[in-house]
């Protein structure tokens, strides 16, 4: 039997030419990747001297062994990780109730609050207020400072606030039923049922955290609590400036391309591994056979 | 005891009333149903009693306890909700068990509360299912499962069958009749589907535009409506109803319904009413196809013949206005075609105000 055609021509080029958009997109975002692990394992001179294209140039792991055996790099690797989970974490305690709080029809002047919220989408009181702020607030140079002061987001609660709403009432309405106070109802229900939007606004929070540069810059002076952004900043300007080093160039076996390409690697590997266990919560049907639509 | 009174209850949004003033008694162990056209707020009432609407006046008493500022969870009742909202995230145990662990009952005592609740529904295999894995038939036990399971004073339910299919629907129509003569739970019951208020309730309330319109036991409602609304609605198909005029003496007042005189039944508020503009009602089954002494004749033109397997529907017209006969067919439909006249019993006639549709009852029908 001949197979039917379902798509006519225009159909096929369409998609043709969608292919071929998203095909290039796809290596526009993916080169970069490549290019810097390619950097990362190629010789100080090869990169230098800009041979390295798409793959390693007279391969070599000196670069890795340069950052590796820095305690400063564990150090500010580990402040990174302390910055990402302690403020994934409390943006998440703020972000979850807050949204839900403003999803709820009962919540009196609700209007209101959710301008405000939305207000400092648009509009914020600037750098140099909120650096004061932090001073004032005595949250410079801290660890606790860097986590809270950059918890709340008002993108992030509104993207769960609008999921939330998208939640029939009824699920709300049976477990007050069932005997839930307004806690239960979200940590029982709701977050369990808006898991897709949780693990989206968890990896904003993660990325945002993780490259997490200007304000660490800006509010840390103790070199023992730098991020590795930072870090990677400090060795930048440390192997640039170092004349005694630059002098080497052409016989040592990395260089500040390297050496910043291999910590950059370094950076990228945790996002990388945790992607796809967040990925997993991106799908549809979470609802899925629990009303009648 | 686990009654329900409703004294004047009144809801309302803004400036719209939607309940005005509602008085209703329920029994102890009764089984109450709703009934009545979209809008006419018998969910908002059902609402209302689980705590889910605040109540905007009036006072609502469940179990002797005055309630309306008394939280859902802390009045003691459960609802089973049109779209059944389980929780997704949960398997049936967990859906059924989820009352049980919020008030922190102890686990042993869950379980087996769990295995009681699905042995009496069936659902001992499926325990371990989440929801999107059940038929619909299963999510609507599932949910009353999770109503059953806490022994609550009273059950709503929130037009529970609407979305399953008919088989289904009569099925579990059935079920739901069986766990109410096993539970003994007092039991509201919202619908707009008048075969499942009459096959499911000790009394129907038929509600329309936020009143009640008449209380009373199914049968009641089928023979005695008080007005052209619960005629109309109450019965399947529903009453015929004509505008006619009565005339003749007060001994015999008769009605012209298209070009036939019709024997209307004697009733004291039809006496000196000759040239009173009225509602003459007959249900369906009580048009006969086969004469009878002393019934009125009417000769009609067949519309179309609808055949239900041991009933049949003969659409026809009396003068401009519709009119249906239910009849029985007796395993054959040729006969039907070859109807052309309808025997009406006086008796059997309900008459009705034509301008407040309220009905003139017979006497002994107080």
């Amino acid at each position: 039997m001949a197979k039917m055609n379902l798509y006519s021509r225009g159909d096929k080029l369409f998609v043709i030419a969608n292919m071929v958009l998203i095909g290039i997109f796809a290596l526009s975002t993916l080169y970069p990747f490549i290019y810097i692990a390619a950097v990362s394992f190629s010789s100080g001179f090869a990169a230098t001297a800009g041979k390295v294209i798409l793959t390693p140039v007279d391969l070599t792991l000196a670069a890795y062994e340069r950052v590796l055996s820095e305690p400063e790099f564990w150090r500010s690797y580990l402040n990174t990780f302390i910055y990402t989970i302690g403020g994934t974490l409390m943006s998440l305690i703020i972000i979850i109730p807050g949204a839900y709080a403003l999803s709820r029809p009962q919540l009196i002047g609700r209007r209101f609050w959710n301008l405000v919220v939305a207000f400092t989408m648009w509009f914020n009181a600037g750098m140099i207020p909120f650096f004061l702020n932090m001073r004032d607030l005595g949250l410079m140079d801290s660890y606790f400072g860097l986590i809270i002061g950059f918890a709340c987001n008002a993108f992030n609660i509104i993207l769960l606030r609008n999921f939330f709403e998208s939640i029939p009432a009824s699920f709300e309405e049976a477990a007050r039923m069932d005997g839930a106070n307004e806690f239960q109802v979200l940590w029982k229900v709701f977050v369990p049922l808006s898991k897709p939007a949780i693990a989206t606004v968890t990896l904003f929070c993660i990325v945002a955290r993780w490259n997490g540069f200007f304000w660490a810059m800006v509010l840390l002076q103790d070199e023992s609590k730098i991020p590795l952004q930072v870090y990677l900043r400090q060795i930048i300007a440390t192997l640039s400036d170092d004349e005694e080093f630059a002098s080497t160039l052409l016989t040592a076996p990395y260089s500040v391309e390297t050496v910043t390409a291999a910590i950059i690697v370094c950076s990228i590997i945790p996002v990388l591994i945790i992607y796809p266990f967040v990925q997993k919560y991106f799908n549809k049907g979470i609802l899925l056979g629990g009303v009648k639509e | 005891m686990s009654g329900v009174v409703l004294d004047k209850i009144v809801k309302r949004y803004g400036a719209a009333q939607v309940v005005h003033g509602i008085d209703l008694q329920i029994e102890p162990q009764e089984f109450v149903v709703l009934v009545g056209p979209s809008g006419c707020g018998k969910s908002t009432t059902l609402r209302m009693i689980a705590g889910l609407e605040e109540i905007s006046d009036g006072n609502l008493t469940i179990a002797d306890r005055h309630v309306n500022n008394v939280a859902p969870k802390d009045r003691d009742v459960a609802m089973v909700f049109q779209n059944y909202a389980l929780y997704p995230h949960l398997n049936v145990a967990e859906n059924i068990a989820f009352g049980l662990r919020i008030r922190k009952v102890k686990k042993p005592e869950i379980a087996k509360s769990v295995s009681e609740v699905a042995e009496i529904l069936g659902l001992t295999d499926y325990l371990d299912r989440r929801p999107a894995d059940l038929s619909g038939g299963q999510r609507q036990r599932v949910a009353m499962g999770r109503a059953i399971v806490r022994h609550p004073e009273v059950f709503l339910f929130d037009e529970p069958l609407s979305n399953l299919d008919a088989k289904l629907r009569t099925q579990m129509r059935a079920e739901i009749k069986r766990l109410h003569k096993r539970l003994g739970v007092t039991s509201i019951y919202v619908t707009h589907d008048q075969v499942e208020a009459m096959t499911l309730a000790d009394r129907i309330v038929v509600m329309r535009d936020g009143r009640i319109e008449q209380i009373g036991r199914p049968m009641d409602l089928f023979n005695n409506p008080v007005n052209t609304f619960v005629a109309g609605f109450i019965g399947s198909p529903p009453m015929n109803q004509l505008t006619a005029v009565v005339e003749g003496g007060d001994d015999a007042p008769f009605a012209t319904l298209g070009e036939t005189k019709v024997k209307l039944p004697k009733l004291p508020q039809l006496q000196g009413q000759a040239g009173r503009k009225v509602v003459v009602g007959i249900r369906p089954e009580h048009a006969l196809i086969t004469p009878v002494d002393g019934a009125s004749a009417i000769p009609l033109d067949l519309d179309l013949v609808e055949t239900l397997g041991s009933e049949a529907l003969l659409h026809t017209h009396v003068g401009d206005t519709p009119f249906v006969i239910k009849t029985e067919t007796h395993g054959d439909i040729d006969h039907l075609y070859d109807v052309d006249k309808v025997y009406i019993n006086a008796e059997k006639i309900k008459v009705f105000d034509a301008e407040t549709g309220d009905v003139f009852a017979h006497p002994t029908q107080g």
